[in-house]
């Protein structure tokens, strides 16, 4: 985040504190979003994007040549709640947890929200198997006050591993 | 591979290696648990299916437009490079470079001039011919090949290839039938409902790594008995139910074979109350995934093709993908998912068939079913390489059916597997 150029002290001073406010919201923000994911509250997700969203994971061949096609995409928050209608009611799969370790925060403020960028390795450990890694990218996202709260009006997990392996049950 | 390396047994591999293992029954209704997990099985298939007289999928012609563009990819375990060659012309060449066996080109898809060796920048041109061997004469009268060194003898294995409406075919036999005769006329027909000569895009790929021998890849889509039980969301939604009007068509051969079905509505009846997960009251927030539209003749909305042994060719709704199948030992096989689309479908029709490829691919509401429960089945078969598999639904015969209950597309794959393999 760019620190405006200011005459005086005070000025320069509230605007760090105010910058220093809202990279710790951003922070509270991920953390939260993080925890319910990992802690498989599922139901919990949804809540922290914006009624219109846009929420997309995409094999990093596919951003860069600019093709369309996800391997997991929802244009709103219905489709998210969807997504969780199948792990939770449709699909079938193993059981298994997933732990997401999201690296260094990088943000900047513009006139459409915040945006941030940050790696995410996602950890997969399947009944009496060793742990292996079922994500690994970039999260380009963009976060805007809706209800009082931040929420994701945008996130696109561009994943570098795009031999998954076998399946990517759990969302990004 | 020690029994057939030398030159003399290159022709003459179908011989060398010992049957393995004894199919201890008649027909195909039992499958013995170790044609997914014997090694000495799995060289064997590589040789006579894999490299044998089969036509295999390679890529859609839309993926290199232009002379030069490339791909790469893998048929059975051998590399490839899939390259316009000349204006109306795809070359598949051996990704193996003639001099040191070098898999020369490490990028999945560019465009080139010509094909170079880094290792002793050994050229070739884009059909694969030897076009440049440096210090060939030698560096001031010292070194360099022999004077009897010929370099057409030593360009990259070429394939035999067909490009058959927009999609590239290629075979390492001198044996295998044209392609249209490989697929026979009734899947020629098949093919041709939505490979009708349009041209086509690509939307993008998926890629997955599944845990579990190949061919239960080609029998998930040749079992519509499973479709209609393990995939809650198709059977929920109406997408693809036992008690929708159906077909199993297979070929004379017995490899190839296709779903064929009929979307219906959610509705509760006499068939859903055997389906133990049948989820009468569930509702989409957001139903666009459901917004199908019918775009192919006849009221069909699904025809799922098996082509023997490298590929499915899906079209469910309005998600259509080529799911390329590349083994990787007897126990696991890499899954590549091209989706794509017409040239000419309108923007709107793009969006709904990627919105649609959420059900499929390695995080697909049903596909992801496919291949957690085909890890599943390695586990069972892996410690019990003489017990059998029950594949006696609807019978034993070996024909076309008009409903899906039934494991007949699969009988048939294994009565054409037990003969090409001599097992």
């Amino acid at each position: 985040m760019s620190t405006p150029t200011m005459d005086r002290p005070d000025d320069v001073a509230a605007a760090m504190a105010a910058d220093a406010a809202l990279r710790a919201r951003v922070r509270d923000f991920y953390d939260a979003y993080y925890d319910a994911l990992d802690d498989v509250r599922l139901e919990d997700w949804p809540d922290f994007f914006t009624e219109e969203c846009l929420y997309r994971v995409i094999p990093r061949e596919n951003h860069e040549r600019g093709f369309m096609l996800c391997t997991m995409q929802a244009e709103s928050r219905g489709m998210l709640q969807d997504r969780v209608t199948g792990l939770l009611k449709t699909q079938m799969y193993a059981p298994r947890y997933y732990r997401r370790f999201p690296g260094p925060l990088r943000v900047t403020v513009g006139a459409d929200g915040i945006r941030t960028r940050h790696n995410l390795l996602m950890v997969q450990t399947l009944i009496d198997r060793q742990p292996s890694i079922v994500l690994c990218g970039v999260c380009h996202d963009r976060l805007v006050e809706d209800e009082g709260r931040l929420r994701l009006v945008e996130r696109v997990v561009v994943f570098d591993s795009e031999m998954i392996a076998n399946s990517l049950i759990y969302p990004a | 591979m020690s029994t057939a390396s030398s030159p003399a047994s290159r022709d003459s591999t179908q011989q060398d290696r010992p049957a393995p293992r004894r199919w201890a029954t008649d027909g195909a209704s039992q499958v013995p648990y170790w044609v997914y997990s014997d090694e000495e099985t799995y060289r064997r298939e590589l040789e006579r299916i894999w490299y044998g007289p089969h036509w295999l999928y390679c890529a859609l012609e839309a993926e290199i437009p232009k002379v030069g563009d490339f791909k790469t990819t893998t048929l059975g375990e051998k590399p490839v490079i899939v390259v316009r060659s000349a204006e109306d012309e795809i070359s598949v060449v051996e990704n193996r470079c003639a001099h040191r066996g070098v898999k020369f080109c490490q990028s999945r898809s560019g465009h080139a001039k010509d094909l170079l060796c880094p290792y002793h920048q050994w050229a070739y041109d884009l059909r694969g011919e030897l076009i440049g061997v440096p210090f060939r004469r030698g560096v001031r009268r010292q070194g360099g090949m022999p004077a009897d060194f010929d370099p057409s003898k030593h360009g990259l294995r070429r394939l035999r290839v067909e490009v058959v409406n927009g999609v590239v075919w290629a075979t390492f036999s001198d044996d295998t039938p044209p392609f249209r005769e490989y697929l026979g006329e009734k899947f020629w027909k098949h093919y041709t409902r939505v490979y009708d000569g349009r041209k086509l895009e690509v939307l993008g790929y998926n890629r997955q790594h599944i845990p579990g021998n190949w061919k239960l890849m080609m029998e998930n889509i040749k079992d519509p008995y499973h479709a209609g039980l393990l995939h809650v969301f198709f059977v929920t939604f109406g997408l693809f139910r036992a008690d929708q009007k159906s077909a199993v068509d297979i070929d004379e051969t017995g490899r190839h074979g296709v779903l064929i079905s009929r979307k219906g509505a959610q509705e509760v009846n006499d068939v859903t109350a055997d389906m133990r997960n049948f989820q009468g009251d569930l509702k989409l927030a957001d139903p666009r995934i459901l917004d199908v539209v019918n775009e192919f003749p006849g009221d069909e909305t699904v025809g799922m093709i098996t082509i023997f042994p490298s590929v499915i060719l899906q079209q469910q709704v309005n998600s259509l993908t080529t799911r390329q199948i590349v083994p990787a030992g007897a126990g696991g096989f890499d899954f590549h998912w091209t989706h794509w689309c017409y040239a000419d479908d309108t923007p709107e029709m793009k969006l709904r068939r990627t919105r649609q490829a959420n059900l499929f691919g390695p995080a697909g509401f049903v596909s992801a079913d496919d291949g957690e429960v085909i890890e599943m089945c390695q586990q069972g078969f892996a410690a019990s390489p003489d017990a059998e598999a029950l594949v006696t639904m609807g019978g034993h015969d070996i024909a076309p059916t008009d409903h899906m209950v039934t494991e007949t597309a699969i009988r048939g794959m294994y009565r054409y597997w037990r003969e090409v393999m001599g097992l």
